[in-house]
């Protein structure tokens, strides 16, 4: 207030200033037409610099302006002209007529300005709080929190902020904005205070009833009726004090801090939360599925070797190569599952190498294809003749796992004697593999999922699996900076495509290798 | 030597596997003992020399990366080793180390033999054998012509040199190592892989009915290639 104080006094000097002039010139200009007039009408002139400094400047000047006019009326128009002696007593009885309407329109003319002034400060007052606190809630970071309402008191109020706020073991811990510019806040004194005012929820410091000659404001940061922490703000001169604005504002700044401490809270108890039962899900997921794909080919392979053991005289042949096929059959399977958990681990923990070698697609396709052979039963794969498919850059090893994957989910869920296509094409500067399958596909919303850890496709509730194999597919393809997707084939089945990204040199290599090599080879001969 | 009857000596300390494979080999006829650590193993092929070692890379006290070298010291003999699925670094290792061969825990029993065979042949056969015949594809070394069907293919010399390494080899893995060294010469490294990939491309191109299920030149992911020889 200090600041626009002088300011003021002379805005109002000037107003007594310009109401002198302004009655002075009046006088001039009406003083020679004085015949043409009646003198009601030049007292009604003479109210009209009241009106006007009633609504410009206020009570006052208005009065100031009236008095002046009464003046100037009975020294100029009243007769005695030029005196300021009253010859007709009855104008005395004007004169006092005259200042009370005048009074009265000023005091209604100021107050109505008075009004506008203060809905328009209002107004202003209500915008900013607006703007702090669409700002303040916007934000998830309690760093940015303090930053935001920390520029928003030393904007209004002109003096620095620190916070107090709990840590996990509800020990205060004092914060202060990222552009603080001094250490204040950080004193034993003043954490002590902040402690005192956390503990009792009551605001101390300057203008409270407790510790009122301290240099700061402590006020608590109170919401849904429990504490989140103090907001100090430090006085920069104590005899000024806050206004009443900015006492109002301090409490909504604070109120706002503290909600929006309180919602923090609210939202990292929820992620926690989700997180928690997310982890909850998976770990049941892993441990049924895991412990239902070891137990089955367990239970084969115990109840296989133990009948052969025991009752190795009561089997055919015949029966006895079934059940060793049992026992060799369980133990693939579980082996396929280790070799799965193994691989998801890896990749989960990033332990995984990532080879880089020159990769021959077709070569990759052969060797997954020749895995496959032994299970693919009557299903027919077709591969579609490559030409001109360059080498990719990748890990043989990982990427012939992928396919293998790949292929066997594509024979698992399709039906005996059909046909299993792969084709291989360049598009742009990515190789795009399709390996698709004439199965029962899969429902609309399954075509993401499939590719998560754990999920099995509802339709294949009845095929074993652990839900893995499309999930490792899917990190080895990214670890190779591709993309895999899945999506409807036509007519029917599932198509996985692989995008995996061509080196840049590829072209180069492709041309210049043969003439190379040859040179180097014809020295043999 | 034949090759029934060989005695193979067995390096690993898994009881359960060494039972394994003592019972599955003797029923092959070849006579078998059997090391626990990497030190008896050692002491055991210098005692009484076998004619195969199977020597497990996961052993408590020596690592079988140590067992194979020391073995290679002084000794020809031939070396299968056993190792994990996801050990490509410790297979290539081996392999450029000296080892004939490798198999991948779990195995199956018919794999094993079969690598078993082919290393004991290759110390049988007389190294100057002037034509090598596989099914339909004959290679003759002295005149350096290959005839696939008693047709006669036409290689360029690097893929000639490639397939009659792959094909002296016959049953056994060679590492791309070993191939590129060998064909392109002492300084080419892994980072020119792709030499290789073009190569093994042509080849199966001209030997091959489908590219994708190769009959001759079969791919050992991350390690090689084996050209295979049907018994």
């Amino acid at each position: 207030m200090s600041k626009w104080m002088p300011s003021a006094h002379r805005a109002q000097w000037r107003s007594y200033i310009g109401i002198t002039l302004l009655i002075v010139l009046m006088t001039a200009i009406v003083r020679p037409l004085d015949f043409a007039f009646d003198l009601v009408n030049v007292a009604l002139i003479y109210l009209l610099p009241v009106l006007l400094s009633a609504s410009l400047w206020g009570f006052r000047p208005a009065f100031y302006a009236a008095v002046l006019s009464v003046l100037a009326l009975d020294f100029f128009y009243i007769p005695p002209k030029l005196s300021f002696t009253v010859a007709d007593l009855r104008y005395l009885i004007s004169f006092v007529v005259y200042l009370a309407v005048a009074a009265l329109t000023a005091s209604l003319a100021s107050r109505l300005k008075q009004q506008l002034l203060y809905s328009r400060q209002k107004e202003a007052h209500t915008a900013a709080l607006y703007e702090v606190s669409r700002q303040i809630s916007a934000t998830t970071d309690i760093r940015a929190l303090i930053d935001s309402v920390s520029l928003q008191v030393s904007q209004a109020i002109g003096s620095e902020a620190a916070f107090y706020l709990p840590d996990e073991r509800n020990k205060l811990k004092v914060m202060l904005p990222s552009f603080a510019s001094s250490d204040w806040g950080r004193n034993e004194e003043e954490q002590a205070i902040a402690k005192l005012v956390y503990e009792h929820g009551e605001a101390a410091g300057f203008g409270t009833e407790l510790l009122r000659d301290h240099s700061g404001h402590f006020s608590p940061l109170q919401a849904d009726g429990s504490m989140h922490g103090v907001l100090a703000v430090r006085l920069k001169d104590r005899s000024s004090g806050f206004t009443l604005e900015q006492q109002r504002l301090l409490e909504a700044l604070g109120g706002l801090a503290a909600s929006t401490i309180a919602r923090m809270k609210l939202m990292e108890e929820a992620r926690i939360a989700h997180l928690t039962a997310e982890s909850e899900r998976l770990r049941t997921a892993i441990l049924d599925s895991v412990s239902h794909e070891l137990r089955t080919p367990l239970a084969a392979i115990i109840g296989s070797a133990t009948s052969l053991i025991e009752g190795h005289e009561l089997f055919s042949s015949d029966d006895r190569m079934e059940l060793l096929k049992t026992i060799r059959d369980g133990s693939l399977r579980m082996n396929r599952l280790v070799q799965n958990l193994l691989g998801m681990v890896q990749l989960e923990s990033g332990m995984l190498k990532l080879r880089q070698n020159w990769c021959d697609v077709e070569d990759l396709i052969g060797v997954a294809l020749a895995q496959v052979k032994d299970f693919q039963q009557n299903r027919r794969i077709r591969v579609r003749p490559m030409i001109g498919i360059p080498l990719i850059r990748g890990d043989e090893v990982l990427l012939e796992q992928m396919l293998v994957n790949i292929v066997s989910n594509a024979i698992k869920y399709s039906p005996d004697f059909s046909e299993i296509a792969i084709v291989a094409r360049v598009a742009e500067d990515r190789l795009v593999l399709s390996v698709s399958d004439q199965g029962s596909g899969l429902a609309n919303d399954e075509y993401d999922l499939i590719f998560e850890k754990f999920y099995r496709a509802r339709s294949a509730r009845n095929v074993t699996g652990t839900g893995l194999g499309l999930a490792i597919c899917k990190g080895i393809v990214e670890l190779h900076g591709g993309a895999i997707s899945a999506s409807p084939n036509v007519p029917n089945g599932t198509m996985i495509t692989i995008k995996l990204p061509l080196a840049r040199d590829e072209e180069a290599i492709g041309k210049t290798i043969s003439p190379v090599i040859e040179k180097a080879g014809v020295e043999h001969e | 030597m034949n090759e029934h009857g060989a005695r193979i000596l067995i390096v690993d300390d898994e009881p359960q596997i060494r039972k394994l494979l003592k019972v599955s080999l003797q029923a092959h006829q070849y006579a078998i003992t059997e090391a626990a650590s990497g030190e008896e193993g050692l002491l055991q092929a210098s005692t009484a020399p076998p004619d195969l070692i199977v020597l497990d890379l996961g052993l408590p006290d020596l690592s079988g990366m140590e067992v194979l070298a020391r073995l290679r010291e002084w000794s020809g003999v031939p070396i299968i080793v056993l190792t994990a699925k996801d050990r490509e670094e410790d297979k290539i290792a081996a392999l450029d180390g000296g080892a004939d061969d490798y198999v991948t825990k779990p195995f199956g029993m018919g794999e094993l033999v079969a690598r078993i065979r082919v290393a004991l042949r290759h110390v049988a056969k007389s190294p100057n054998e002037p034509i090598l015949q596989f099914d339909e594809l004959t290679i003759d070394l002295a005149q350096r012509i290959v005839e696939l069907r008693g047709e006669r293919v036409k290689l360029t010399p690097t893929e000639y040199d490639l397939l009659k390494l792959l094909a002296s080899h016959a049953g056994k893995v060679v590492t791309q190592r070993q191939l590129l060294q060998q064909v392109w010469g002492a300084q080419t490294t892994e980072s020119d892989s792709h030499y290789l990939r073009v190569y093994i491309g042509h080849l199966r191109k001209k030997l091959e009915e489908d590219s994708t299920q190769p009959k001759f030149i079969v791919t050992e992911p991350g390690i090689g290639y084996r050209f295979l020889s049907r018994d």
